[in-house]
C-alpha cells in the first residue's frame, strides 16, 4: 500500500496571526531589557504582562495588503472617471471646496504624522502584539495620506488654494492648530501618544471629524471624497477599537495606571474638541447644501455614542467623562459661528475664501440654531452686509491673539454668555501666557516647560520669522497666490465657476466665453 | 507638576521679551463690538507715548469697522481692572507688560 505524503497544514488566520506576532518576539538576552525598549517606563505606567493586549482583528500582512488593494482599486477607478467626465463641474458650488482645502492643509499632513510615529511605536512598545498592531496602523495612515492626496489633486488643476498645502501646513495661522495638537502628541511618551491619537482623536472625535466630512462630500456632488473617505472609513473602525483596546489593556494592568490615563483623558479630549472647532464651522457654514448641524453631529456622535455610550463602561474601571466635558456640551449652541465668524476676519491670509451666508442659509442656520443664531450671529452679518453693500468687505486689520495651547484666536466666549470673550491667563516664570478657555488654561497649567515653547503663528511674524513684517510678505512667506483668499464672490474660482456654467449652458457657443472656454481646454492639457 | 521626559527638560519660552528686542507685544481687546472676532496683537516699543500706541496701532486696526470713531471717549481697562491711560505716558510707565491685555469699551452708563 502506497501513501501519500500529508499535504501541509494550513494554518488557521488566529493560528497565522499569532505566528506572525507572538512568534516575532524574544526575551533580549545579552541587552538590558530597559535599553532595549527605553521609553516604556519614563511615563509612569506601569505594564505587567503584554501578552494580554488582545488585537481584536488579527489582520496578517498578506491579508492586510490583500483588502487594501482592493479598495485603492476602486478609488483609483473613481478618481479617473470624475476626472474624465469634468466631475468637479457637477459639486454643489465652487465654494464648496473652501472645506476641502481646509481637509487637505489640516488632515492630510496629520496622517503623514500618524503614519511616522505608529512606525516610531511599532519599534519601541515591548509587546508583540501592540507593536503589531502600531505598525498596520503606520502603513493605514501612509496610505490615507496618498489617497487623500490623489483625490484632491484632481481639483488642483481648476482651483485655487490646493497648491502648497504641505509648506503651509507648518506656517500658515490656522494650520497651527491641528499641526500644534500633533506635535505636542509625538513629543509626548508612547503611552500619551496612544491615548492622544489612538484614543481621543480616533475613538472620541473620529466620528465627529470624518462622518461629516464624507457625508458633507456625498451631499455635495463630490465622489472622489466620498469614496476616499469609505475607503478610509474601515482603517478607522479598526483604529477606534485599537484605541478601546489600548485605554483597556492600560486601565487593567495596574491600578496606578487609572489617574494617569484619566489626566490624559481630560488632556487629550479638550486638544481635541478645540481642533474639531474646525470642523463645526465646515458643517454650518462652509456646505452649500448643509448636511447636518454640529450641533446634532456634536448631539449623535459625542453625547449619545461616546458619553452615554462608552463612558460607563470606563466606570468600571474608574475613568470619569473628561474634565470640561460640560463645557464643551454648552459651547454646542455656538462654536461654529464663533469659528467661521474667526475665518470670514481673517480669510486674506489663508487658502480660502469665506462669504456671508446667503438669506436661505441664515435661514438654516436659523432653525438649526433657534436659541443663539438670531439673537447673537445675524447682527454680525447685518452689519457684514452694509459694509459690502458700501463697497466694503469687512477683514480684522491686524493679526490676533491667540490661545497658548490651542493656538486658535481668542474667540470662545464666557460659559454661558456668549456676549463676552473668554480670557485667561497664567503667570510662569515670570511671563504671562493668555488662553482661551479654562480647558486650555488648566492644561497649560498641568505642563507649562512644555507649553511655553508653543510656535505661536501671531508672535512668530512679530519676531520677524515669517518672510517681514507686512501682510503681503507673510501671504508669500505662506505660499499663498493671488487668488487664493479673501472674499469668495468675485474670487478667481467664483468667476471660473460662473463662466463654465455658462459655456455649459450655451448650446450655439455665441457666448462670448465660449471663445475663452477653448482657450481654457487647451491650457488644462497643456498643463 | 513637571513634565515627565526621559532627560532634562528645560527650554526657553519662545515668545519671551527679549527675542522683541526694547518693543512687547500688547493685546487691545475691543470689549463690546463683536465684529472683531478676538482681541488684536501689536508690537510696540515700551518707550512709546500712549497717544502714538493709540493713534499709530490702535485707530489703524479699529477703522476696519467704518463705524469707529477715533474721537469716541472709551472706557479703558487693563487686565481686567480699570485703566487711565496718560497721553504723554509711555506704555512702561503706565504699567502695560509683555503680552498683557488694554481693553476698550463704551462708558457704562
Amino acid at each position: 500500500m502506497t501513501t501519500t505524503p500529508k499535504k501541509p497544514k494550513k494554518l488557521s488566520m488566529k493560528a497565522r496571526y499569532s505566528a506572525l506576532t507572538r512568534d516575532l518576539d524574544w526575551e533580549p538576552s545579552y541587552v538590558e531589557f530597559e535599553k532595549l525598549y527605553p521609553h516604556v517606563t519614563y511615563e509612569g505606567i506601569k505594564i505587567h504582562d503584554w501578552s494580554k493586549w488582545e488585537d481584536p482583528f488579527r489582520l496578517t500582512v498578506d491579508a492586510y495588503y490583500k483588502y487594501q488593494a482592493e479598495k485603492d482599486k476602486r478609488l483609483y477607478s473613481v478618481l479617473d472617471g470624475f476626472a474624465q467626465g469634468q466631475g468637479h463641474l457637477t459639486l454643489s458650488e465652487a465654494k464648496y471646496l473652501n472645506a476641502m482645502k481646509i481637509f487637505l492643509g489640516g488632515v492630510t499632513p496629520l496622517e503623514y504624522q500618524a503614519h511616522r510615529h505608529f512606525a516610531y511605536l511599532s519599534r519601541h512598545f515591548a509587546g508583540p502584539g501592540p507593536r503589531f498592531a502600531a505598525l498596520c496602523q503606520s502603513i493605514d495612515e501612509m496610505r490615507h495620506c496618498q489617497t487623500e492626496i490623489h483625490t484632491l489633486s484632481n481639483y488642483n488643476k481648476y482651483y485655487s488654494g490646493f497648491h502648497n498645502f504641505t509648506t503651509q501646513h507648518d506656517r500658515v495661522w490656522y494650520l497651527s492648530v491641528p499641526k500644534s495638537y500633533f506635535d505636542d502628541a509625538l513629543s509626548a511618551g508612547p503611552f500619551e501618544f496612544l491615548i492622544a491619537i489612538g484614543f481621543s482623536f480616533e475613538f472620541l472625535l473620529t466620528n465627529l471629524l470624518f462622518v461629516p466630512f464624507m457625508s458633507a462630500a456625498s451631499f455635495n456632488g463630490d465622489l472622489p471624497t466620498m469614496t476616499f473617505g469609505f475607503s478610509a472609513q474601515s482603517d478607522e473602525s479598526r483604529h477606534m477599537t485599537l484605541g478601546l483596546e489600548a485605554i483597556k489593556f492600560l486601565l487593567e494592568q495596574d491600578e496606578d495606571n487609572v489617574p494617569i490615563v484619566q489626566e490624559w483623558v481630560d488632556k487629550w479630549f479638550w486638544r481635541g474638541y478645540r481642533v474639531a472647532a474646525i470642523v463645526a464651522q465646515m458643517l454650518d457654514y462652509m456646505l452649500p447644501r448643509p448636511v447636518m448641524s454640529w450641533k446634532e453631529a456634536f448631539e449623535l456622535y459625542f453625547e449619545r455614542q461616546m458619553l452615554d455610550g462608552l463612558f460607563p463602561d470606563l466606570a468600571y474601571y474608574g475613568i470619569k467623562p473628561p474634565r470640561f466635558v460640560q463645557q464643551a456640551i454648552d459651547e454646542k449652541e455656538i462654536l461654529s459661528h464663533a469659528v467661521y465668524w474667526v475665518f470670514y476676519n481673517f480669510s486674506f491670509a489663508a487658502n480660502f475664501t469665506t462669504t456671508i451666508p446667503t438669506e436661505e442659509h441664515q435661514a438654516w442656520l436659523k432653525q438649526a440654531y433657534p436659541d443663539t443664531f438670531e439673537k447673537y450671529y445675524q447682527p454680525r452679518w447685518d452689519r457684514a452686509k452694509e459694509i459690502a453693500d458700501d463697497g466694503g468687505r469687512f477683514f480684522f486689520g491686524g493679526l490676533p491673539q491667540l490661545c497658548q495651547v490651542c493656538q486658535i484666536p481668542m474667540t470662545f466666549p464666557e460659559p454661558g454668555d456668549p456676549t463676552t470673550i473668554c480670557q485667561r491667563n497664567s503667570e510662569y516664570n515670570g511671563e504671562n501666557y493668555n488662553f482661551c478657555s479654562d480647558g486650555c488654561q488648566w492644561i497649560f497649567d498641568r505642563e507649562p516647560e512644555k507649553y511655553i515653547q508653543a510656535w505661536l503663528p501671531v508672535h512668530q511674524i512679530y519676531q520677524g520669522n515669517c518672510g517681514g513684517p507686512s501682510v503681503p510678505e507673510v501671504l508669500a512667506w505662506y505660499g499663498i497666490a493671488e487668488g487664493d483668499n479673501g472674499e469668495y464672490e468675485g474670487s478667481l474660482d467664483h468667476v471660473n465657476w460662473t463662466r463654465w456654467h455658462a459655456q455649459q449652458a450655451d448650446i450655439t457657443g455665441a457666448h462670448p466665453d465660449a471663445q475663452d472656454a477653448a482657450v481654457d481646454a487647451a491650457a488644462v492639457k497643456e498643463a | 507638576m513637571a513634565v515627565k521626559a526621559l532627560g532634562s527638560y528645560d527650554f526657553p519660552s519662545r515668545s519671551r521679551q527679549e527675542l522683541y528686542g526694547d518693543d512687547m507685544l500688547v493685546h487691545v481687546w475691543w470689549k463690546d463690538n463683536p465684529m472683531f472676532c478676538a482681541a488684536a496683537t501689536f508690537r510696540a516699543p515700551t518707550a512709546m507715548t500712549w497717544a502714538d500706541f493709540k493713534a499709530q496701532m490702535i485707530d489703524p486696526w479699529a477703522g476696519s469697522d467704518p463705524a469707529y470713531d477715533p474721537a469716541f471717549a472709551f472706557a479703558w481697562g487693563y487686565d481686567g481692572g480699570d485703566f487711565a491711560p496718560d497721553e504723554a505716558k509711555t506704555l512702561a510707565e503706565l504699567g502695560v507688560g509683555h503680552k498683557h491685555t488694554i481693553s476698550m469699551a463704551a462708558p457704562r452708563t
